[in-house]
C-alpha cells in the first residue's frame, strides 16, 4: 500500500512539473499581444529574450551611476514593439541583439562601467554598427568627439527607434532641435531641420570627411562581376597633398566634385570589370581639363582603345586618381609614368646618354619621353610620318646653338645631315609626301632610338662601330666605306680636307670662268653695237 | 634674201649633228633634273622636283639621261679614235698657238683697238675652248656621277672620301658647265647669230666670213669641202684598233657590270632597317 502511494506521489510530482513547464510556456508576458512571444526565426517557439522581458517590462529598479545619476531599467514594451526594430520590422530584434556581449547580461547583470548616463548612451551607440555596418556619416561629430559627441541614439532614439519614413515625416526632428538649442547651432527650427532630413540628410554639405569616414578605413574593396577587386580605401593624406588638394590654386577639389553622382547608399556599380569601370569614370577629368582631354582623343592611346585594347592608357593610368602629383616635379616624374607600361623601352632610355643625364644628374635639358613623343596627343611613332619627320625632332635641341654650347656639342649636325645623301632625300621626301615610306637613314637609324649613346662611348659608341652601323643598311659596305661619311663635319682644312679643296677649287674657277665668258660676250656686244651704229 | 645669205657652206656631217642632239638632250635633262637636287632645300627646287614627279622619279630620269650622255660620249670617243689612229686625219680641234693670238685679236677688235678681226680656221678659238670644256666637264661628270651611282663599289676600290669629293665636284662642275653653256654657247648660237648649222649642217657665207675666214678663203680658192675624208686606210692600224678597241670595250663593260651589280642597297628602296616597338 505504502509502495503504491509512493508511486502515485512520484507520478503526481512528474505531472505537476510538466504542468508548470507547460503553463510557463504559455503565460502571456506583455499585455495581450501574442506576436511578441514568437521568435522570428522559429514562429511558435518562446523568444529567447523572454527572460529579459519578464523583469524589464514591469520593474521599479534603477541603475545608479558613479555620477549619482539614476536610470530606470524598465522598458516600455509597447513602444519597443512599435519601433523600427519592433514586430512590424522586416527583422524584429531581440534584446540581446543590441545588449551584447551576452555574458554581461546574465543574471545577475555585470556592473555598468560608464561614469554617467551620457557615457553609457554613447557606449551603447556602438552596438548599432553591429548591423548598420555602413552607417551614414553626417558632419556631426561622432561618439568619440571629446567636446560634443553625438551617438546614433541621440537622433534615432533607442528602444523607440524611428523608421526612415517617420524621420522624413519630421517625427524625430524634436531630437535635433533639443540638441541644436543646447549647443547653440544656428539652424534649429523644426521646419528647417525636417527639410534637411528630407532632402537626403546633409547632402548639401557633403565634405570629404563625410566620404573618408568610410573610405579611409583599411581594406575596403569594390568587387566587380568578373571577380576583379579594387581598393576603395583612400589615403586621405595623399589626397590632400595631391595637385587637387590643399595646394590647388583654384581650391581643394572635394570628393563629390569628381564623384558627383554618388549618393549614399551608393548606387550599384553595373560594369563588368575594374578596367571598364576606369573607362566609365575617365571623362570626369574633362570637366576641368577639357583641352588636355581633347588632345588625348587623337593620341596613340585613344586609337588603341578604339581598336579594342582596354589596357590603353587613360588619364588616371598616367596621373593617378587620388594621389595625382605634378607630372613635371621632379623632372623625371613624367618618364616614370610611362615606365608603368613601357618598361622595356624605359630601361633602354634610362641607360642612354639622355636617360643617364636625367636620372643621375637631374639634367633638365635632356629629352624626357614626352619631349619627343608629346604629352597628351602622343603620335604613333611607328608611322612613316613620324620616321620622316624625326630628324626635325632631334634638331629641336641639336640645332639650338645656345643649348648645345652648354655641352660643347656641334650644331652643324642637322645642316650637315640635310646636306648629305640621307638627309637630302629625307628632306625631299618630307616635302613631297611626309607619309611616304623611306629607308633612307634618319638620325635614330645610326644613333639608336631609345638607347642613344655618346658617339665616343667605349662600348656602344657609333665612332668605333661605324662600319657595322653602315652595314645595317649597306650589307656589302667594306672598310673604306665609312670614310664616305663626313661625320657631321663641315668640310674644312682639318676635316674632309679633300672635299674642302675641291670645293675651294670650284669656288675660284666658277667665278673666274663666268667673269671671263661675260667679258668676252660683253666685248662682242660692244663691237656689234659700235659697228651697227657706224653702219 | 641676198645671194650671200642664200649661199651655204657644209659644216657638220650628219653623225656630228646627231651626236650634238644627243648631247643637247642629255645635257639639258641632266641639268634640269640635277640642279634642283643640288639646291634641294630651296622651295623652288622642291617645287621643280615635285613637278617632275618626285625625287625618286627625278633620279631615274637623271640616270637615264646620264646613260644617253655616256652612250654619245662612247660613240664620239671611238669615232674620234678611229679617225685619228686608223684614218690618220689631222685633229683640227687641237688647240694651237694661233688660237691664243686669235683670241687676243678678237678682244682687241671687239674693243675697237684694231680694225681687222682675226681670220680663223674651221674651228676657231672659241669653239675649241668650248669643245675641250665639254670634254673636261663630261669626263668629270661621268666619273663622279658613276661614283655617286655606285658608292659601295667605288669605296671598295677607292678611299671612302672619294664619295663626298665626287659629290662636291659633281654638283660644282654642273654649275660651271651650265653657266658656261648659258653665257657662252647660247649667246654665240642664238643671240650673236641664229646659227643652226648643228641642225642643218650648213653655214651661211656671212657667218663663215666672220668666224671662219680662213676656211672660207680655202673653199673659195677651190679647196675641197671635206678635205680630210677618203684618206688611205692602213689595214695593220685598223686591226690594232679593232683589237684594242674590243679589248677596252670588254674591260669597261666588265667593270660596269661589276659595279652595278656589286650591291643594291644604295639605289633600291628597302624597308627601313630600324625596328620599332
Amino acid at each position: 500500500m505504502i509502495r503504491l502511494q509512493r508511486v502515485l506521489l512520484l507520478l503526481a510530482a512528474v505531472f505537476a512539473l510538466v504542468g508548470v513547464v507547460l503553463l510557463l510556456w504559455h503565460v502571456p508576458v506583455v499585455g495581450a499581444g501574442t506576436p511578441m512571444l514568437q521568435s522570428a526565426e522559429n514562429p511558435g517557439q518562446t523568444p529567447a529574450d523572454l527572460g529579459c522581458r519578464l523583469c524589464h517590462s514591469d520593474t521599479d529598479a534603477e541603475l545608479t551611476f558613479p555620477s549619482g545619476e539614476t536610470l530606470p531599467v524598465q522598458v516600455d514594451m509597447t513602444v519597443l514593439a512599435q519601433s523600427a526594430h519592433g514586430h512590424s520590422a522586416e527583422t524584429p530584434l531581440q534584446c540581446q541583439d543590441c545588449h551584447r556581449p551576452i555574458n554581461d547580461y546574465q543574471v545577475p547583470h555585470a556592473p555598468v562601467s560608464a561614469e554617467s548616463i551620457r557615457d553609457y548612451t554613447l557606449q551603447r551607440s556602438v552596438t548599432c554598427e553591429n548591423c548598420h555596418v555602413e552607417p551614414h556619416i553626417t558632419n556631426h561629430p561622432g561618439p568619440d568627439d571629446p567636446d560634443t559627441p553625438v551617438g546614433c541614439t541621440d537622433c534615432h532614439g533607442s528602444h523607440d527607434v524611428l523608421t526612415v519614413e517617420q524621420l522624413r515625416n519630421g517625427d524625430g526632428t524634436t531630437n535635433c532641435v533639443t540638441c541644436h538649442e543646447a549647443v547653440d547651432v544656428t539652424s534649429h527650427t523644426e521646419t528647417e531641420l525636417t527639410q534637411v532630413i528630407r532632402t537626403g540628410l546633409f547632402t548639401n554639405s557633403l565634405t570629404d570627411g563625410y566620404c573618408l569616414a568610410c573610405h579611409r578605413l583599411p581594406d575596403r574593396e569594390l568587387e566587380f562581376a568578373n571577380g576583379d577587386t579594387v581598393s576603395t580605401t583612400i589615403d586621405g593624406l595623399a589626397l590632400r597633398q595631391s595637385v587637387h588638394g590643399d595646394t590647388n590654386p583654384t581650391g581643394q577639389i572635394r570628393c563629390v566634385e569628381c564623384h558627383g553622382r554618388y549618393e549614399f547608399p551608393h548606387p550599384e556599380v553595373i560594369v563588368e570589370s575594374a578596367r571598364e569601370y576606369t573607362h566609365t569614370r575617365n571623362e570626369v577629368c574633362a570637366e576641368c581639363h577639357q583641352d588636355q582631354f581633347n588632345e588625348t582623343l587623337d593620341s596613340v592611346h585613344a586609337i588603341a582603345l578604339e581598336d579594342g585594347d582596354l589596357e590603353a592608357a587613360v588619364c588616371t593610368d598616367c596621373h593617378g586618381a587620388h594621389d595625382t602629383t605634378h607630372p613635371d616635379e621632379p623632372i623625371q616624374q613624367s618618364s616614370l609614368m610611362c615606365r608603368e607600361c613601357h618598361t622595356e623601352i624605359f630601361d633602354q632610355y634610362a641607360e642612354s646618354i639622355h636617360g643617364e643625364a636625367l636620372f643621375e644628374e637631374n639634367n633638365e635639358d635632356v629629352p624626357t619621353c614626352i619631349r619627343c613623343h608629346g604629352v597628351h596627343n602622343i603620335d604613333d611613332p611607328t608611322t612613316n610620318l613620324f620616321r620622316i619627320q624625326s630628324p626635325l625632332l632631334c634638331a629641336d635641341c641639336h640645332a639650338d646653338t645656345e643649348l648645345m654650347s652648354k655641352y660643347d656639342i656641334s650644331t652643324d649636325v642637322f645642316d650637315t645631315y640635310v646636306a648629305d645623301f640621307h638627309g637630302t632625300t629625307i628632306t625631299l621626301f618630307e616635302h613631297q609626301d611626309p607619309n611616304v615610306e623611306s629607308n633612307k637613314a634618319v638620325c635614330y637609324d645610326c644613333h639608336g632610338v631609345h638607347d642613344i649613346k655618346a658617339v665616343d662611348d667605349p662600348h656602344a659608341g657609333i665612332k668605333d662601330n661605324l662600319l657595322v652601323t653602315c652595314q645595317k643598311c649597306h650589307p656589302d659596305a667594306t672598310d673604306n666605306f665609312p670614310d664616305a661619311w663626313t661625320s657631321h663635319f663641315k668640310p674644312s682644312l682639318e676635316n674632309n680636307t679633300m672635299v674642302y679643296l675641291v670645293d675651294l677649287f670650284y669656288a675660284i674657277v666658277i667665278p673666274l670662268t663666268v667673269v671671263f665668258l661675260t667679258f668676252m660676250v660683253g666685248t662682242d656686244i660692244y663691237r656689234k653695237i659700235r659697228t651697227g651704229a657706224r653702219r | 634674201m641676198s645671194r650671200r645669205e642664200m649661199e651655204k657652206f657644209p659644216r657638220f656631217r650628219l653623225m656630228a649633228r646627231i651626236e650634238h642632239i644627243i648631247l643637247l638632250v642629255s645635257f639639258t635633262v641632266l641639268l634640269i633634273t640635277g640642279v634642283p637636287q643640288r639646291y634641294a632645300t630651296l622651295p623652288i627646287a622642291q617645287g621643280a622636283i615635285d613637278f617632275m614627279g618626285g625625287i625618286e622619279t627625278v633620279r631615274v630620269i637623271h640616270r637615264a639621261a646620264a646613260f644617253l650622255l655616256v652612250l654619245g660620249t662612247a660613240y664620239h670617243l671611238f669615232v674620234s679614235a678611229y679617225r685619228w689612229f686608223v684614218r690618220r686625219e689631222r685633229v683640227r680641234i687641237m688647240p694651237e698657238r694661233k688660237d691664243v693670238t686669235d683670241w687676243w685679236q678678237t678682244v682687241l677688235h671687239n674693243l675697237g683697238i684694231i680694225n681687222e678681226p682675226p681670220k680663223m680656221k674651221k674651228f676657231n678659238w672659241g669653239e675649241k675652248f668650248e669643245y675641250w670644256a665639254v670634254v673636261w666637264g663630261t669626263a668629270v661628270m661621268v666619273v663622279t656621277g658613276f661614283i655617286l651611282w655606285n658608292p659601295i663599289s667605288a669605296a671598295h676600290v677607292f678611299p671612302g672620301q672619294i664619295i663626298p669629293i665626287a659629290k662636291t665636284a659633281h654638283s660644282a662642275e654642273a654649275i660651271l658647265a651650265g653657266l658656261s653653256i648659258i653665257i657662252w654657247h647660247l649667246y654665240n648660237v642664238l643671240v650673236k647669230h641664229r646659227n643652226w648649222s648643228m641642225f642643218s649642217g650648213k653655214l651661211s657665207r656671212d657667218i663663215m666670213e666672220e668666224e671662219h675666214a680662213l676656211e672660207l678663203e680655202r673653199i673659195d680658192a677651190g679647196g675641197e669641202l671635206w678635205p680630210h675624208e677618203g684618206g688611205p686606210i692602213d689595214p695593220r692600224r685598223k686591226r690594232v684598233f679593232i683589237i684594242v678597241g674590243a679589248f677596252a670595250g670588254i674591260i669597261v663593260l666588265a667593270v660596269l657590270i661589276w659595279a652595278f651589280t656589286f650591291e643594291q642597297t644604295a639605289i633600291t628602296t628597302l624597308p627601313p632597317i630600324t625596328p620599332l616597338p
